[in-house]
């Protein structure tokens, strides 16, 4: 019985902290989506049925800031994913200072979102930008852009931020995979006269697989969840063009202390999720989700 | 064409790849530090963009400590992330032993649980936790901070605890209890000494996820001698006017101490990362 038990005793205090403080507010959260809950008006929190979903039809908004979540998901995961991969293959081989190199290069792994979002901000200001800067030295434009004023190109610059900050991930990802791969298949191959390119599709991708698919899906739910590089660089604007779905909840649950409507855009987004975890684990035929 | 043209092109096309992202890398940071070293005049100059500063000068970083209170907001993150990663990082090492060493009922359902917190936006689970707090009077404390904290950084650094504990074999173990060794003094003696930079890195990991956190932080703080390091530099963001040296400054700061970590720490820290997601 004792034997039984141990597993779950060194468990426990994971599990508890978990439950209490991740699955308790959850269930509180999908409660809260189906109420009136108003920070600001405490004595009339009531139930109101779908009213908070309706609420999100209604808005005039609510397709744009849709649209701009997967905009931003799908532009930043796939030029990471490029980038992060082009970088590994690119180190895959040994050399000299390869360590430090490595050190550097990711880097931003390590920075916060916040200082990120800084670092992008005052590069694309208006005014005082770097960037206008350069562009105008290039010749490339011959007067000031306002990125962060311009709908449109505000949400470009999150991407850009975004994509920067995620390329090491993906890189140590990928890198990491393909240094699993043992040499001795591609030294058949070289035998066999199979070329650099044909190498990498048929051996290099097969044998990367698992790891791209479990980065990909991880990083997908993480970006499309994190907030912190819009509300630093744009806040959403101009008139919620570089909106996204968690940074718009952030704005309704402390901007507007509508903690219902927030809580029923949180439920919505858990949907998309949830589908297009399951959607991505069945297309790429990979079910075995508890492997990773 | 011949074996030796076609090596010669690989290597440049990977030196330009290289150097590439060496300068996308350096390039912003050397941007934020080198802003934060001129004068304001210097930075809101519109006409004369300077790529160093013309006077160098450090009102900024004095600036931050004797008008900004910087010294408070690094107490208080410091005290913050460091206690919440020590907190993580046993608990991670509990239930990671656990998760790698034991066969047991419900362990996928388990893992797969761990998983699926991964999925959930912080915000859903930061606005029931608000009120919470509230009721219990932990709004506006570093208690109510380091508790979030623990939580959403524990599911990950048990998995990656999880795959530390696997690489080690068991036979190792089991040789020490053969030897007379109990199972804490066979744990505490051989395995934890072998996986220490392992446990550093889950610690790493841990400490960094509470330092650079920005939004519960933001949220579950509201005074001044309170703020961590990321709150305290938002303040600094107005409507219309935004304290970009003084920002600059606060930025370098802010990652200094995460970049030094990963910069000494880096093999470990990518053998941890990848320890779960790439099976050898």
């Amino acid at each position: 019985m004792k034997k039984k038990m141990e597993p779950w005793l060194f468990l426990l205090p994971v599990l508890v902290i978990l439950l209490l403080l991740f699955g308790y507010p959850l269930i509180n959260s999908f409660i809260m989506a189906f109420q009136n809950y108003k920070l600001t008006a405490p004595n009339d929190i009531h139930f109101n049925g779908l009213d908070n979903f309706a609420k999100l039809v209604g808005d005039p908004d609510g397709l744009m800031i849709l649209k701009n979540s997967f905009v931003y998901v799908i532009v930043s995961v796939l030029g990471q994913f490029l980038l992060g991969m082009t970088l590994a293959v690119a180190l895959k081989k040994q050399f000299k200072g390869r360590g430090i190199y490595q050190s550097i290069v990711f880097l931003p792994w390590a920075f916060s979102g916040f200082v990120v979002g800084l670092i992008f901000r005052w590069s694309f200001n208006g005014e005082y930008g770097v960037v206008n800067n350069l562009l105008e030295k290039f010749g490339l434009i011959d007067k000031n852009i306002a990125w962060l004023g311009t709908p449109g190109f505000s949400l470009a610059v999150v991407i850009i931020a975004m994509i920067w900050m995620g390329i090491p991930f993906f890189a140590i990802m990928i890198l990491a995979a393909l240094q699993s791969i043992p040499t001795d298949v591609y030294e058949a191959a070289d035998v066999d006269g199979c070329g650099t390119i044909r190498q990498f599709f048929q051996i290099t991708l097969p044998y990367i697989k698992p790891t791209l698919i479990t980065t990909v899906l991880l990083r997908t739910i993480w970006i499309f969840n994190s907030l912190d590089l819009v509300v630093i660089i744009t806040d959403g604007g101009p008139a919620n063009t570089s909106q996204t779905l968690p940074a718009y909840m952030y704005s309704k649950a402390f901007g507007s202390y509508d903690f219902g409507f927030a809580a029923a855009l949180g439920v919505i987004l858990m949907v998309i999720l949830g589908i297009y975890a399951m959607a991505f684990l069945k297309l790429t035929k990979y079910d075995k989700a508890g492997d990773f | 064409m011949s074996r030796k043209a076609k090596n010669a092109i690989g290597t440049t096309i990977r030196v330009i790849v290289l150097v590439f992202f060496f300068l996308l890398v350096v390039l912003p940071i050397y941007w934020i530090v080198i802003t934060s070293f001129k004068t304001s005049g210097e930075i809101l100059d519109v006409n004369n963009l300077t790529f160093f500063p013309k006077t160098f000068t450090w009102q900024n970083y004095t600036d931050l400590f004797e008008q900004f209170n910087y010294g408070v907001l690094l107490k208080n993150s410091l005290l913050v992330s460091i206690a919440s990663a020590l907190v993580v990082t046993v608990f991670s090492m509990l239930g990671g032993y656990s998760l790698a060493r034991y066969k047991f009922n419900g362990k996928q359902a388990v893992v797969l649980f761990f998983l699926i917190t991964q999925m959930i936006p912080g915000i859903l689970v930061i606005i029931p936790l608000y009120i919470i707090f509230s009721k219990m009077g932990l709004i506006n404390t570093h208690i109510g901070l380091f508790i979030y904290y623990v939580t959403v950084n524990l599911p990950f650094c048990v998995i990656t605890m999880r795959s530390f504990f696997e690489r080690i074999p068991i036979t190792l173990e089991e040789a020490a209890r053969v030897d007379g060794c109990t199972k804490m003094q066979s744990l505490f003696k051989i395995v934890f000494p072998i996986m220490f930079p392992g446990i550093v890195s889950v610690f790493v990991f841990g400490f960094i996820g509470a330092w650079n956190e920005l939004i519960a932080g933001s949220i579950f703080i509201s005074t001044p001698e309170m703020w961590t390091i990321p709150v305290g530099l938002k303040t600094l963001i107005g409507k219309y006017n935004v304290e970009w040296g003084l920002l600059m400054a606060g930025g370098v700061m802010a990652l200094l101490p995460t970049a030094l970590m990963f910069a000494a720490m880096q093999k470990f820290i990518v053998e941890g990362m990848t320890a779960g997601a790439v099976k050898e």
